[in-house]
C-alpha cells in the first residue's frame, strides 16, 4: 500500500444552514481543494446519511460533482449512519492507497434541520434493528440512556461525570469558530441551581438535554493525496497512519456484557497496529460524544485509560485542554454539532488543524499524534484513525 | 390465541437466535430455512431502562419506558415497560401487545409489567 496524506481541508459552520445539501458539501470542499492548492481530483466521496429520506434527494455524488464543476470526474454517496464521514474518508484513502489515484475530495454534508427534532430523531432511529427494536419507539437516546444506566451501577459514573463532559466541551466549542453551541455552560446551572430541571429537562431518563449533541446541518471535506502529489503541493505532511473498523450486533441487547463497546475497542487496536503506534503516543483525540456518557466509554475503549476508569481522568481534567490528552479540542458533537454525515470528516479537519499548529486558541501544544473515533448505530459500525505529522 | 415472538434455533447446532438472522453464529449453518421458530418465553429479568420523553408524534403519552429484559431461557430482548417505578433486577412478565401505530399498520410487540 502507498502512504496516503491529507493535503487539504475545509468546513462549514455547523448550525442551521439555509442553503441546499449539495452546497453544504460543496462549500468545504471548495475551501479544501483552495487549501491544497488543487483546482482537479481524481475521484469524489460524499459522505451522507438522509439525503434520500430527509432533503428527499438520492445519487448525491452526481449533485456535488457537478456543482462543483468537476464533471467528468467519478463521484460516489458513500452512506454508513453517522459513521459515513470515516467511512468515506477509508475509501478516499483505499483510492489513493491503491495507485488509483493520486488525490481525491472526500466532503462530508447533512442537512437535518430541514425536519423538526422528532422527525430529526425517529430518521436517526431508523438505524436501528427494524424489528426487535425500532417498533418498539426506541431512538439513539433511549439506547445510551440504558447504556448509562448500567455504566452507572457498574463503575460509578454519576451524572456529575456527565455534566463535566457537556462543560468541558462547550468550553471548547467557545474557542471553535465553525461549533454549532457559542454557550458557555456550568455543572451548577445545568444540575444542581433550582432551575437546572427546567434548564435541563430529561430525553431519555438518565440523560438530559446537556447529555445530548444539538441536531445540525454541516459539510466538512478533506482532500487525500499520494506522497508523489504532496511533493508537489508542499502542504504540511499530515500522514492517515492507521485505519480501523469494526461492527458489532445490530441489536444492542444482543452483546454479551452490555457495559462493552466492543466495535470501538477492537477498531481502535486495528488503527494502531496498522500505525505502529499505541494509545500512549496520542497527543489530540477527537471522539464521537453524541452523548457525554460516550466520550467516557470511548476513552476506554481506544485504549487511553483502563476500563472503568475514564470518568476519573476526566474529573482529574486529564482530557480538558492543557491536560496530558486533550479530547474533543473541537468541541466534540456536543458542543461543535453533529451533522451525521460530515461529522466523521469534521474530526478529521479537527485533527488535520491539530497537527499543522494551526488551532488557534484551542491549540494543543505540540501535537504530533492524533487520533479520531466516528461511531455508527449504538457502537455497531465504528471507524478509528490516527494521524501522524511528518517532518 | 396467545400472540408470540419467536426465537430461531438453530438445527445444526441448537443455539438460539433472536432477532432472526440468516446464518447461524455459533456453527456458521446457512440458510433461512435451517432454523425452528421458538415461541419466546414471557418471563425475565430487567437488566435495564429508561423513560423516554421525545417521541416520535404517533406515541400518545408524555414518556414512554422502555427495557432490555433477560428472559428465562437467557435470551435478551427489548420492549415496552408498563411500570410506574421500575428497578434493576425485578421481575417482570411480557404480553404482546401493539406497541407502534403507523399510518396504516399496528406492529405488535413485547409490554413487561411486573410479575
Ligand atoms: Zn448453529
Amino acid at each position: 500500500m502507498r502512504e496516503v496524506y491529507v493535503a487539504g481541508i475545509g468546513i462549514t459552520s455547523f448550525s442551521r444552514l439555509e442553503y441546499p445539501l449539495a452546497e453544504i458539501a460543496a462549500y468545504p470542499a471548495m475551501l479544501a481543494l483552495r487549501d491544497a492548492g488543487l483546482k482537479a481530483v481524481d475521484q469524489v466521496y460524499v459522505a451522507n446519511m438522509g439525503s434520500a429520506r430527509i432533503n428527499n434527494q438520492t445519487a448525491l455524488g452526481s449533485a456535488v460533482v457537478d456543482t462543483l464543476g468537476l464533471t467528468p470526474t467519478g463521484a460516489e454517496r458513500i452512506e454508513n449512519g453517522p459513521a459515513s464521514g470515516a467511512s468515506a474518508v477509508k475509501q478516499g484513502f483505499l483510492g489513493v492507497a491503491a495507485g488509483m489515484y493520486e488525490a481525491v475530495l472526500v466532503t462530508g454534508c447533512e442537512r437535518m434541520r430541514e425536519v423538526n427534532n422528532l422527525e430529526a430523531t425517529d430518521f436517526v432511529a431508523t438505524m436501528t434493528h427494524p424489528l426487535a427494536e425500532y417498533i418498539y419507539g426506541v431512538t439513539l437516546p433511549a439506547h445510551a440512556a440504558m447504556f448509562t444506566r448500567l455504566y452507572m451501577e457498574r463503575y460509578g459514573v454519576t451524572a456529575r461525570h456527565l455534566a463535566m463532559v457537556a462543560v468541558k466541551n462547550h468550553a471548547n466549542a467557545m474557542l471553535n469558530p465553525f461549533a454549532h453551541l457559542h454557550q458557555p455552560i456550568t455543572v451548577e446551572g445545568i444540575l444542581d441551581s433550582p432551575e437546572a430541571f427546567t434548564n435541563n429537562p430529561y430525553v431519555a431518563e438518565p440523560l438530559r438535554f446537556f447529555d445530548c449533541c444539538p441536531v445540525s446541518d454541516g459539510g466538512a471535506a478533506v482532500i487525500l493525496a499520494s506522497r508523489e502529489k504532496m511533493a508537489e503541493l508542499g502542504k504540511p505532511l499530515i500522514r492517515l497512519a492507521g485505519i480501523g473498523q469494526a461492527t458489532d450486533t445490530l441489536a444492542v441487547f444482543e452483546r454479551p456484557d452490555p457495559t462493552d463497546l466492543l466495535a470501538v475497542r477492537r477498531s481502535a487496536a486495528s488503527a494502531f497496529a496498522m500505525a505502529g503506534l499505541t494509545p500512549g503516543d496520542v497527543h489530540v483525540a477527537e471522539l464521537h460524544d453524541a452523548f457525554t456518557i460516550l466520550e467516557i466509554v470511548e476513552s476506554e475503549e481506544a485504549g487511553f485509560f483502563p476500563k472503568g476508569e475514564g470518568h476519573l481522568a476526566l474529573e482529574k481534567g486529564a482530557t480538558a485542554l492543557g491536560g496530558p490528552l486533550p479530547i474533543n479540542p473541537s468541541g466534540g458533537l456536543k458542543g461543535k454539532g453533529h451533522p451525521v454525515g460530515a461529522t466523521g470528516v469534521g474530526q478529521v479537519h479537527e485533527i488535520v488543524t491539530q497537527l499543522r499548529g494551526d488551532a488557534g486558541e484551542r491549540q494543543v501544544a505540540g501535537a504530533k499524534v492524533g487520533f479520531t473515533c466516528n461511531f455508527g448505530g449504538f457502537g455497531n459500525n465504528v471507524i478509528s484513525m490516527v494521524f501522524v505529522r511528518e517532518e | 390465541m396467545e400472540r408470540q415472538i419467536h426465537a430461531y434455533a438453530c438445527r445444526r447446532c441448537g443455539a438460539l437466535h433472536y432477532p432472526f438472522r440468516m446464518v447461524c453464529r455459533e456453527c456458521g449453518e446457512n440458510g433461512p430455512h435451517e432454523f425452528d421458530p421458538v415461541p419466546l418465553p414471557k418471563e425475565g429479568t430487567l437488566l435495564t431502562f429508561t423513560f423516554v420523553h421525545n417521541l416520535p408524534a404517533e406515541y400518545e403519552v408524555a414518556r414512554l419506558g422502555l427495557g432490555v429484559v433477560e428472559l428465562s431461557n437467557g435470551l435478551r430482548m427489548l420492549g415496552q415497560l408498563d411500570i410506574a417505578d421500575p428497578k434493576l433486577g425485578m421481575k417482570v412478565v411480557g404480553e404482546v401487545e401493539v406497541v407502534r401505530r403507523e399510518a396504516y399498520a399496528r406492529r405488535y410487540g413485547m409490554v413487561f409489567r411486573a410479575a
